[in-house]
């Protein structure tokens, strides 16, 4: 049997991860170069062969790339996408930019909203209509669509098309007959409807949706032609697959209809392999805490899945703030997002207190450390002065760090106006970003009615371990793991993603009025989509797996909770439903049950299956064996208040069984860990160090 | 670790975080177990915490932006009736008394000491507005506060920790869904305790023993920002006057500001008095907007603490509609008090040119009564924004509330719910005032009752005869307009909509700022591009002409 590899490539806003599993004995080979922002594909296609060679492997023997981006989402922000029209209900062509009616910041008067990814000039209106209940109130007039889209694309130049009316969910043939019109008119016209991208209520944030799908339609199929194109002529022959932002793998066709489903693609993979630990070691609620170069990210695993959601927000204008951003109602991992990682800026605010971020130095010129012409103190250079990274052991020393501007950058930006020396003002950026990433974590896991208190946190990214000792301090949360490879943990969570694609349909209907046909008719046409987005490849085998959730509510609220479906006969699961909904209920709202009947609102599907060939844990090859202990260095320890010797470890040196006590430092190539003085710190049996944190218990 | 008084600007900054974590996590805990839509889905409530001494020094970040200046005197009138050495483990004092608490009704203050190894450490204050009170509800044609449901005075709802019962009852016996009241009250007592929790934490975190220090520090930072900012603007006494609406006649609202070494007092000497309609002001209520009108041109980005209120006084005239005694009705109150912020903005637009923002179009807001095929009643609120003001740099947005924020309802969600067919929402062109920097539009949206039933609408409106007023020579948005079957009809009251009527809503346009000749012709075009300017009015406000050929209407 030959040997075959798998790759797993996650671009990040700073750094691209790269890792590589042999099926042989689950070897696992790992790198890290810093991002190419203007064309994502070379990083990609310059660092292939990079840790090909470094594993000793040929592209001939990669059976799949999975592949994590963050294009999708640039693309949005930078608005790059191509000339965008959309067609809507005559009357609402305004909807884009009247939008939420609603300030993000109470006393901030000069917020700002983002455009619309369609201007008035590329809104067409149609006389049409569809009420509430799906009924046709106003036929759709064939020869008025017509030329509405004609002029869109023939004198408007649009060269992508979002259909959006209203009600579509109800009833969408209006949207699918224009969609059939402006695709028999232009063949090459990238086109979509607003229920076919996701069919809920919310005209609003479901056509911004569509629109924002249709923008960057024709330059992500660009983008996946040029990398297909490249990794052929690299001698790649195996399967491409692409992340999706709900943690599953999608085949690049599924990813040219849908691109508006990667927005948040590599995020998910990190997420994804939080929970591959816990169900390791048999732990079913966690804390995913991965922190970059740019952002820190966080989501909670509960009962062993990650919490997910329906809709995020994109291209945030105004100081990264909620509110502030494009709406996109897709299937999504329920990421915190905080913008502050290794790149972020450290500066006084308005109040005279430290603020970290959210504008980042990014890759270039980044940290003041990097010595790439970057001035500003940032959360890097910090850690540096703090003594918690070695500046000849950043990326393994392959990226020595300069120390001599740094002290001079932190004194002015942070330690004179505070009055403050420089190592103080270190600690100050230190402890403000711990202090951030704790209070989003809080209002995160408030919101979901989620106790961090009785977790685990999972801590990786190439800050992530630096701070995730310190942030469960903060948390009272017992046990921090540092998996092995922590560094590049996306990138290895892509090597084990199942292949995935979720159906949606909406349709209210009262739960007491529904036979167990009815119920099966509702649910056979998502399956059938599900399944035939899946496109299964060769490298997937074994049973596909169909969840199905529902979205009810009593009648009259307005809002709804998703219940997944047990797997059995339709009669069954009508008969469970009330106690299931109850269960979903309780854990949400505490109490508080109306005697209304329960409704249907939404229906869900989502087809899967995992890859072949992995199981167990991959063995990182990089293991040094020899002594542990690589020395000390003086480090910041925060209790004392003083610079200590603190002992230094290889992580790759330390062995299953081994222990140690904190203060300590954890050298990996792609990131540090630091445990705090009176946290102590174990190996398992799979390599992961798992951390006590003192005074939780 | 530093303990005691001697906390340097690096652990403020990284403390007073902490503290700001934890109100927004009371807060969310509060939004979680409450069931009433009020607080769930429009957000109307708030989290405040307090030191020993009652001085606020972190509040939610989500809170109702009202709530900033009335929370503070409310813990002031609870201390004074019930003094801090008297409180115990587990007491919650309440009030909605619109004098003492919020200026109407329907919100509740609730408050509970926060006790850290047995020490009286601070106070912790959540609000919130219930989905009943008793008495008629809230309507503008109340003609006394007596109609507007029960008021319970600064009293104990628990007293260390064991409910009082009469009250319970008493409370019980007054409001139509005493479930969801009681669920409400619940939910932000839950929410006090959580505090009380999170406090213990943090001060075993830092070693701290008690939050006085720390409010020392956050409460000087803030004021000291805030009046550096006040200090900015030249001494002197600014007057202005405004038009609102009333039910019958026009009410002038009036005031001098005086700016003198980094303090600002507003005196509302000239206003209009009060009026037999629940549209009348309670002076807390009036504090409050000017305790945010002046965070807003001074301070935004500061979390909101007492340090935002120490700089600002406010007097008023006893019995003007600013200032209105008992027993005037208080329920519609935000319909005039609101007027406030462009009362005090007004007057400070030559001082400050650089600050503020031309007035709003505001918001149209409305209950709707309806009832299912089924029979069932149903009431929905519904709120149509108007534009913004345009401020120095800055075109006003499109469609967005001021300075209230209520949460929008989307057309398809309404439709279903109500069975009103929502027929077209577009944007007003040219109804943003003119100016270098234009005014937000506003939009005309008509709706038909497309159900064979009737339905009931109770209008709070606004901007109908006194339009935006733009600033330094920018235009007045245009005015707020409501047509039952094509006929105008007055923005505030009760109307029955029989099937197949029609309303229709033409929402107010936010001021221009600044001479509209000097805006970039560019800009102008691009307006006219963007459908918010017409080629006509580019012409008439702007003297662009601009080619009907390349820019169509359509």
């Amino acid at each position: 049997m030959p040997v075959t590899c798998r790759v797993g490539i996650d671009i990040g806003g700073t750094f691209t991860d790269f890792a590589l599993l042999g099926s042989a004995g689950n070897r696992l080979v790992i790198s890290k170069r810093l991002t190419t922002p203007k064309d994502p594909s070379e990083a990609v296609l310059l660092g292939l062969p990079v840790l090909l060679e470094k594993a000793g492997a040929a592209i001939g023997d990669v059976e799949a790339i999975v592949h994590g981006t963050t294009l999708v989402t640039n693309a949005i922000i930078e608005r790059r996408g191509a000339p965008t029209a959309m067609i809507c209900t005559e009357g609402f062509g305004d909807v884009l930019e009247i939008a939420r009616e609603r300030r993000y910041d109470m006393y901030d008067l000069a917020s700002t909203y983002p455009k619309p990814l369609v201007p008035k000039r590329l809104r067409g209106e149609v006389r049409e209509r569809i009420g509430a209940d799906g009924g046709v109130l106003t036929p759709l007039d064939p020869d008025d669509a017509r030329q509405s889209i004609r002029r869109l694309v023939e004198e408007r130049g649009a060269e992508a098309l979002a259909v959006c009316l209203l009600n579509s969910p109800a009833n969408r043939t209006h949207e699918d007959a224009i969609a059939a019109l402006a695709a028999e008119m232009y063949p090459h016209l990238y086109i979509c409807t607003s229920a076919d991208i996701l069919p809920f209520m919310r005209e609003y944030e479901r056509w911004t949706t569509a629109t924002m799908n249709a923008y960057v339609g024709p330059m992500f199929g660009g983008y996946l032609d040029r990398l297909e194109g490249g990794l052929a002529e690299q001698g790649f022959r195996g399967a491409l697959y692409i992340m999706s932002s709900s943690g599953g793998m999608m085949a690049p066709e599924a990813g040219r209809r849908y691109p508006v489903r990667l927005l948040e693609s590599g995020p998910a993979a990190g997420v994804l392999q939080t929970a591959n630990v816990g169900k390791l070691l048999g732990i079913p609620d966690l804390l995913s805490f991965d922190m970059g170069g740019t952002t820190a990210k966080g989501a909670l695993v509960r009962g062993g899945a990650p919490l997910k959601r329906y809709e995020m927000e994109v291209a945030r204008v105004h100081d990264f703030k909620m509110g502030s951003g494009l709406p996109a109602k897709i299937p999504v991992i329920d990421l915190i997002e905080i913008g502050a990682g290794g790149g972020s800026i450290a500066a006084i605010n308005a109040r005279g207190t430290i603020q970290v971020g959210p504008k980042s130095a990014g890759a270039d010129p980044g940290p003041v450390c990097y010595g790439l012409g970057g001035s500003d103190p940032t959360l890097t250079d910090a850690n540096l002065t703090l003594g918690y990274l070695d500046a000849d052991f950043f990326l393994g020393g392959e990226m020595p760090l300069d120390a001599t501007a740094v002290g001079e950058a932190l004194a002015m930006g942070v330690g004179r106006p505070l009055q403050v020396s420089e190592e103080r003002a270190a600690w100050g950026i230190h402890e403000s970003v711990n202090e951030d990433i704790s209070r989003a974590f809080r209002n995160h896991a408030s919101e979901r009615g989620f106790d961090y208190r009785a977790c685990v946190m999972v801590a990786f990214g190439g800050s992530g371990p630096a701070h995730a000792c310190r942030v469960a301090r903060k948390l009272r949360v017992p046990t921090v793991i540092f998996p092995p490879a922590a560094g590049v943990m996306s990138a290895v969570g892509l090597l084990s993603t199942p292949l995935s694609f979720e159906t949606f349909r909406s349709g209210r209907v009262e739960l007491s009025s529904l036979t167990p046909e009815a119920f099966e008719a509702r649910f056979a046409p998502l399956i059938d989509e599900a399944l035939s987005l899946l496109k299964l490849g060769d490298a997937a085998t074994g049973d596909v797996t169909i969840t199905r959730r529902l979205d009810m509510r009593y009648r009259g609220q307005g809002y709804e909770l998703e219940v997944p479906l047990p797997d059995l006969p339709a009669r069954e699961v009508l008969r469970a439903l009330p106690d299931l909904y109850t269960g979903v209920y309780e854990q949400v709202f505490a109490k508080s049950f109306p005697a209304e009947p329960l409704e249907i609102i939404n229906w869900k599907v989502e087809a899967s299956v995992p890859l072949a060939g992995l199981s167990g844990t991959p063995r990182l090859d990089a293991a040094n064996g020899g002594n542990a202990l690589k020395g000390k260095r003086k480090a910041y320890e925060p209790v004392s208040g003083r610079f200590v010797d603190t002992p230094v470890y290889d992580r790759y040196a330390l062995g299953a069984g081994d222990r140690l006590e904190g203060p300590a430092l954890i050298e990996e190539r792609e990131s540090t860990g630091l445990i705090g003085a009176g946290d102590s710190a174990r190996v398992d049996g799979h390599g992961n160090l798992v951390v006590t944190i003192a005074g939780t218990a | 670790m530093s303990t005691g008084p001697d906390i340097d600007l690096v652990d403020l900054g990284i403390m007073w975080d902490r503290l700001q974590a934890i109100t927004d996590e009371i807060l969310l805990s509060i939004v979680r177990t409450s069931f009433s839509v009020g607080v769930r889905e429009a957000w109307d409530l708030a989290c405040v915490m307090f030191d020993a001494d009652g001085r606020s020094i972190a509040q939610a970040t989500l809170s109702m932006p009202a709530f900033i200046g009335t929370a503070p005197a409310t813990m002031r009138h609870m201390l004074e009736r019930y003094p801090a050495a008297t409180w115990r483990p587990g007491d919650v004092v309440v009030t909605n008394d619109p004098w003492l608490g919020t200026g109407h009704t329907p919100d509740i203050c609730v408050a509970r000491a926060a006790f850290v190894g047995g020490v009286l450490v601070g106070f912790v204050m959540t609000i919130s507005h219930l989905p009943d009170i008793g008495g008629v509800g809230l309507s503008v044609t109340n003609k006394s506060v007596y109609e507007e449901g029960l008021i319970l005075p600064l009293c104990k709802l628990y007293v260390a920790g064991e409910p009082d019962t009469t009250l319970h009852d008493l409370i019980g016996a007054n409001v139509r869904v005493p479930d969801q009241v009681f669920g409400d009250l619940l939910a932000d007592v839950s929410g006090c305790i959580v505090g009380e929790r999170l406090i213990g934490e943090f001060m075993a975190e830092y070693g701290l023993t008690g939050l006085g220090p720390l409010a020392d520090g956050i409460i000087g930072q803030s004021e000291g920002a805030a009046r550096a900012r006040i200090a900015d603007i030249p001494d002197g006494v600014y007057r202005h006057s405004v038009q609102v609406e009333g039910m019958d006649e026009a009410v002038t609202l009036a005031c001098a500001v005086t700016i003198k070494g980094g303090s600002v007092h507003v005196d509302f000497e000239g206003t209009g008095p009060s009026v037999p309609f629940a549209v009348n002001v309670p002076l807390c209520y009036t504090s409050a907007f000017a305790t945010f009108t002046v965070k807003c041109l001074t301070t935004p980005s500061i979390p909101n603490n007492q340090g935002a209120v120490l700089p600002v006084s406010v007097s008023a005239p006893e019995g003007c509609i600013l200032n209105a005694q008992r027993p005037s009705p208080t329920g519609g109150r935000h319909s005039v008090g609101w007027f406030v912020v462009p009362l005090i903005m007004g007057a400070l637009a030559d001082a400050v040119p650089d600050r503020v923002q031309a007035e709003a179009g505001m918001a149209s807001l409305f209950i709707v009564r309806s009832t299912t095929a089924e029979g069932r009643a149903k009431v929905t609120q519904y709120f149509l924004a108007g534009g913004l003001g345009a401020m120095k740099g800055l075109d006003g947005h499109h469609c967005t509330p001021f300075p209230t924020n209520n949460a929008v309802v989307a057309s398809e969600v309404w439709e279903d719910e109500t069975g009103v067919e929502i027929k077209c929402r577009r944007l007003l062109p040219d109804s943003g005032g003119a100016g270098e920097f234009r005014g937000g539009l506003g939009q005309y949206v008509e709706m038909t009752n497309a159900s064979p039933r009737p339905v009931t609408v109770f209008m709070f409106g606004m901007r109908t005869e006194f339009p935006a007023q733009g600033y330094r020579g920018g235009g007045p948005g245009a005015a707020r307009r409501i047509l039952l079957n094509g006929d105008a009809i007055a923005p505030k009251g009760r109307l029955d909509l029989a099937p197949g009527d029609t309303l229709s809503f033409y929402e107010a346009g936010g001021g221009g700022y600044g001479d509209p000749r000097a805006r970039d012709p560019e800009r102008v075009l691009a307006d006219v591009e963007d459908g918010a300017v017409s080629a006509e009015g580019a012409r008439r406000d702007y003297g662009v002409a601009v080619d009907p050929e390349q820019y169509p209407s359509d």
